[in-house]
């Protein structure tokens, strides 16, 4: 099954086949783009006209040693102002322009990939991190945002400007140009340099950064441990370690920015100096005039910032190209769950469920289910008992189709799950997983999650069974109250009853509860125990679970041991049989 | 800001220093301006090829001086910004690991999680990198008005003219941008939280359905995120081209005045020249400078959070004089014990004695003050009124770390810390030698759980013990206590959650732990509290009844009615079997 685990991590897009999807994107705003462009050449003629101005006030009207009319200044001062104040409004609306062909690409390549999440099977989130999978649709979009959005169109601007100065430069003086030309080259060098240098290490920074959130965290969460064992100092002494490291990347990292950053500048001056030396000797010898010295060094120092730009640019470039490419990458490469090509329905009234010859292993490993046959009839509650890593969770997880047995067959209704469409067999297994999720809205839109539209004295009688009822109507805002890190966090135990409210509210006729009461003190356990298996009857329910007490809802244990069930019966029976069940329960009862 | 100041200590001449350096950066740059001015009017206006060869020979020195300068700057700067940072991130730690766990259970984990990390990097990220762009910035506005008016006071008055509008297009910008970008961060933080969910979440998501309306919440925080990032790029787009164009302008001036009064020749074309670029080296500085605006308010608005920290007190603390105590017998005095977490006393004048090595179970429903209590022993807390002694010592007479050392304490939910087994083992006692510890985990256990682990006692335990089973990380958590070998233990539920095969384990490993020391067992099951010589019941903070569990059971009272409902008392299924 060595496909399957390709099938959720494929390789990164290459540098080419990326860039040719990027430029697939940016056509979508091309109207923008030819916009900005536009801007772009209008600025880059604009910007060469203004020092060209200057040069003629200065020859024809300032220093006119060497023409006998002095022409009046103002001409040039005021189409100096007027181009600037052109200027001004291109150059708004170029940046502008560029900056939200930016935005909106990272906006859409995060809107895709938000949407491909949700459609991913779970063996994609067995494989990838909650952090990697986040940090692309967040952090790894910005190098693409700049790239596509401001570096393109900058870089075909800095082209235009250097070749624009170039020209200019090359018709007044070419030798001149040749010497003053000798720092740029460099500039565009140390630019590249410096940010090829410096993002590995602001990462590891960052890295840095994350060890001592991970012994913040662990020091505060567990301060009780701590401060119990009298242990401050170790604490203390490892969180200064963490805290050194940051200091140690922080100090590289601006080792890297002391050698890179003064060049950008200081590089300058080498032209300068160029043009004060070669170009003042030729304005004694009556070759340049002083206008002209002028306009190089005016244009030179423009040519700073365009040079710099190619340099981070580049730079930009195969950062943005890398993370594209994974994302391109899981993008296409990842295959959601496929919806049956010729679906068929659930039957109405109560669906049994049938396990036949099933087997199951996560992705390239030793199989967890084994040629497992287990029928439950419609409307029976079945506990599923077993020791820890016996294949419990798995069995469950094959029901709503987070997984497909690898082989065999799960029938819900007599249907082949795999045959059904996948919103409609969801909407008819509830689940309770064994670390419940609950979402930061309020309480209420927690309940309902499962069915929007239940009625409201249902959720309430879902609430009693399950045990909400006990501490809802306390919480602050009570059933409106928000839950998650900007609102309340319940406990484990309240987290579980809540989701196991959701399930029963959700009105599925199969009902798939994971170890649902294993944060529950013992006993608010016993007192729902009793009041759960009326709220299920009708359905169908699997239960998976570690306690005795929780078994007391089953009309029928059976257990799993190796991957396949090897005793089945009333729990009081084989509890008398001495067998598995016997084994795993026994003690609690010999105690008693 | 103020608060950082102490952390200077010690190398304010090397801040000073650094001040100088920046200054040395700022001369050069201007400087070098006024050296082209020569170069222009005595060598080639003059026509004296050879000063024009020194003048810019002394440039290039000067610029090259100037490199070095800005180098040793941002390096200087970001050393003694690190050690600022690295010592208020310790102060602040080590305030927190002394603060009472009151504090801890007000206050969100999260929320002071956040003080210690991302406000941190705030102070952190201004002073290394913002700090080299604040000092050379702030010095080199003045130096280019000064080094323009050295050149020409007249042409110098001209940057005075221009300077006000710049300012306040930098001060608007500052504003509005920073205003923006703190609602930018907000933005893409719910963007964030909403993915994050989303994906920890993902089962139950696609389990009920709930895709399509996930992405409609998803695609409005990302709309909103867009328009605010737009809103952003605006308010850049304006400010950079209107400085830009303020440039223009000032140097239109400069040409129109400097014309005027090179033409009545008062003025060098050289210094009308080089006026023109030292003014737009005061133009720079006030660029650079809103860039680091933004950082200097988060760094500003993180610091008033982090002080509030450093503001409280340590609700416990050793008290002037306390004395160290020595090794315990373990008798255990509990007198007349009144506590409240606000207004409401939890704990009504308890009392109770134990005799050094005995056990004593507390039963009773949750939220009744079991717990509240193992806190007092451990002294979590103090009392309001009444003394907690050990050997006859009031708690709050003695040297915390002192008694701490002698006393174990096994939680319900233990937690464990990121390292190996065996090293969780040792956070005990950290100086013991691989012998104890492996001693320790095969008294109770753990090595036959380590065993079936790559590594043994070395398999690396992920954050919080994720991947242990609670029942293996209880395990841990009594070898732990047993390393400690405390006089005084207190066991906190350390039974619940767990699947009967591991308990009987945990069963036998308490055995092990319990003897010769003074126990409390707070208890759910059965199984756990027999082993205890006394029981005692306790109800809305009061014992209402003690007794051995043979004496307890006899009667009809709040005793036997729990013990129905106590994890082990089956009744219906005992009856079956």
């Amino acid at each position: 099954m060595s496909t399957y685990a390709n099938s959720v991590d494929p390789p990164d897009l290459g540098m080419l086949p990326t860039f040719r999807r990027l430029l697939h994107i940016w056509r979508e705003q091309w109207r923008l783009g030819v916009f900005a462009l536009t801007c772009s050449l209008l600025y880059t003629l604009i910007s060469i006209t203004i020092p060209i101005l200057i040069q003629r006030a200065i020859d024809h009207s300032i220093d006119i040693s060497r023409h006998e009319h002095r022409q009046p200044l103002w001409p040039y001062l005021a189409a100096i102002a007027g181009l600037a104040a052109c200027r001004f409004i291109i150059n708004f609306n170029r940046r502008f322009a560029t900056a939200r062909i930016g935005v909106r690409i990272e906006a859409r390549m995060r809107e895709l990939l938000y949407q491909a999440y949700l459609r991913y099977p779970r063996a994609f989130y067995d494989r990838h991190a909650t952090g990697q999978v986040l940090s692309r649709a967040t952090n790894d979009l910005y190098p693409i945002r700049y790239f596509i959005g401001w570096g393109l169109v900058q870089g075909i601007q800095s082209v235009m400007m250097i070749i624009g100065a170039g020209i200019v430069l090359a018709l007044v003086d070419p030798q001149l140009t040749l010497y003053a030309a000798v720092s740029l080259p460099p500039i565009g060098i140390v630019a590249y340099r410096f940010g090829h240098l410096v993002s590995p290490i602001s990462r590891q920074v960052q890295a840095r950064k994350g060890d001592v959130t991970e012994a913040a965290d662990e020091a505060v969460v567990g301060i009780e441990m701590v401060q119990a064992f009298g242990r401050e100092d170790d604490v203390r002494e490892r969180f200064g370690d963490r805290a050194q490291g940051v200091r140690s990347a922080a100090l590289r990292q601006a080792t890297v920015e002391s050698q890179h950053v003064p060049g950008l500048y200081y590089l300058p001056a080498l032209s300068i100096a160029a043009v004060v030396f070669f170009g003042g000797r030729a304005v004694i010898e009556g070759d340049l005039t002083i206008g002209n010295f002028v306009l190089f060094e005016t244009l030179l120092l423009q040519l700073v910032w365009p040079l710099e730009a190619i340099g981070w640019i580049l730079d930009l470039a195969q950062r943005a190209l890398a993370s594209a490419g994974r994302s391109f990458a899981w993008l296409e490469g990842i295959e959601p769950l496929p919806d049956p090509a010729n679906p068929r329905h659930l039957p109405p009234g109560p669906l049994g469920v049938r396990f036949e010859r099933v087997s199951f292993a996560y992705g390239g490993e030793v199989d967890v289910l084994r040629e497992l046959d287990f029928v439950v009839q419609p409307g029976e509650i079945v506990a599923v008992c077993g020791s820890t890593g016996s294949g419990k969770t798995s069995l469950l997880n094959l029901l709503p189709r987070f997984y497909d047995p690898t082989s065999g067959r799960v029938l819900v209704g007599g249907v082949d799950t795999r045959d059904v469409p996948i919103a409609e067999l969801r909407a008819s297994v509830a689940l309770v997983t064994q670390r419940p999720v609950l979402f930061s809205v309020p309480l209420r839109d927690n309940l309902t999650a499962g069915r929007e539209d239940a009625d409201w004295d249902e959720v309430l009688a879902a609430c009693e069974a399950a045990g909400v009822d006990a501490f809802g109507p306390t919480l602050p805002d009570g059933y409106d109250t928000l839950i998650g890190e900007r609102g309340v966090n319940l406990s484990g135990g309240q987290r579980q009853r809540v989701a196991l409210a959701r399930a029963l509210v959700a009105g599925a006729r199969v009902v798939v509860l994971d170890d649902p009461l294993s944060a529950v003190d013992t006993l608010t356990e016993r007192r729902l125990v009793g009041r759960l298996r009326p709220a299920l009857s009708g359905r169908t329910v699997l239960v998976a679970t570690q306690r005795l007490s929780t078994v007391e809802i089953a009309d029928r244990a059976v257990v799993l041991l190796d991957g396949r069930i090897v005793e089945s019966g009333k729990p009081a029976e084989l509890l008398r049989a001495g067998g598995p069940f016997a084994t795993l329960f026994g003690d609690e009862v010999v105690a008693a | 800001m103020k608060g950082l100041w102490r952390y200077l200590e010690g190398r304010k001449l090397r801040a000073a220093l650094m001040v100088l350096v920046g200054a040395g950066n700022a001369a050069a740059q201007t400087g070098g301006w006024l050296l082209v001015r020569d170069a222009i009017d005595n060598g080639i206006v003059a026509g004296d090829k050879r000063h024009l060869t020194i003048i810019v020979a002394i440039y290039l020195v000067v610029a090259a001086a100037g490199w070095l300068l800005q180098a040793w700057l941002i390096r200087g700067l970001a050393a003694i910004g690190q050690a600022i940072v690295i010592g208020l991130r310790r102060n602040l730690f080590d305030h927190l690991t002394n603060l009472s766990l009151r504090y801890f259970s007000q206050q969100k984990a999260g929320w002071i999680i956040a003080r210690l990390t991302s406000d941190v990097d705030a102070v952190s990220d201004v002073l290394s990198q913002g700090m080299p762009t604040l000092v050379s910035n702030v010095i080199l506005l003045p130096a280019a008005v000064i080094a323009l008016l050295i050149a020409d006071w007249r042409l110098g008055l001209i940057s005075f003219a221009v300077l006000p509008p710049a300012l306040i297009l930098s001060r608007w910008f500052q504003r509005v941008s920073h205003a923006a970008n703190v609602e930018q961060r907000n933005r893409i933080a719910a963007v964030t939280a909403q993915i994050a969910e989303s994906v920890a979440g993902m089962a139950i998501v696609q389990a009920f359905n709930r895709e399509r309306r996930f992405q409609a919440e998803f695609d409005a925080l990302n709309d909103a995120n867009r328009a605010q990032s737009t809103y952003v790029q605006k308010i850049f787009s304006v400010f950079f081209p209107s400085i830009e164009f303020l440039g223009v302008l000032a140097m239109g001036t400069v040409l129109y005045f400097g014309s005027h009064l090179y033409q009545s020749g008062t003025l060098t074309i050289g210094t009308l020249i080089t006026a023109i670029y030292l003014l737009q080296l005061v133009f720079q500085p006030l660029q650079e400078l809103s860039d680091v605006y933004g950082q200097l308010q988060s760094a500003g608005a993180a610091m008033v959070k982090i002080a509030s920290i450093l503001d409280e007190e340590p609700e416990i603390r050793d008290r002037p004089g306390a004395e160290p105590l020595p090794r315990l017998e373990g008798d255990l005095d509990i007198d007349s014990v009144v506590f409240a977490y606000g207004k409401d006393p939890v704990l009504h004048e308890i009392s109770f004695h134990m005799a050094p090595g005995s056990c004593f179970a507390l039963v009773g429903e949750s939220g009744h003050g079991k717990s509240t209590l193992a806190r007092l022993i451990g002294r979590h807390y103090d009392p309001d009124e009444g003394a907690v002694r050990v050997d006859g010592h009031d708690l709050r007479d003695v040297q915390l770390r002192s008694y701490r050392r002698q006393l174990g304490v096994v939680l319900q939910d233990p937690f464990l810390f990121s390292g190996t087994i065996g090293s969780n083992i040792r956070f005990a006692k950290p100086d013991a030698t691989d012998e104890e510890v492996e001693a320790a985990a095969a008294a109770v256990g753990v090595d036959r759980v380590a065993a079936r682990l790559s590594g043994g006692l070395e398999h690396e335990v992920r954050e919080g013990g994720a991947g242990l089973s609670s029942g293996e990380r209880q395990l841990i958590s009594i070898a732990r206590a047993l390393l400690a070998d405390p006089r005084i233990l207190v066991l906190d539920e350390a039974t619940s959650n767990i699947d009967r095969p591991t308990e009987v384990l945990i069963e036998q490993a308490l055995d092990r732990l319990l003897r010769g020391r003074t126990s409390i067992i707070i208890a759910h099951r059965l199984s756990t509290v027999r082993r205890a010589d006394e029981i005692l019941v306790v109800e809305n903070g009061q014992i209402i009844q003690r007794g051995t569990e043979r004496e307890l059971l006899a009667v009809d009272g709040p005793f036997r009615r729990l013990a129905h409902t106590l994890d082990g008392g089956e009744p219906e299924l005992a009856a079956a079997g």
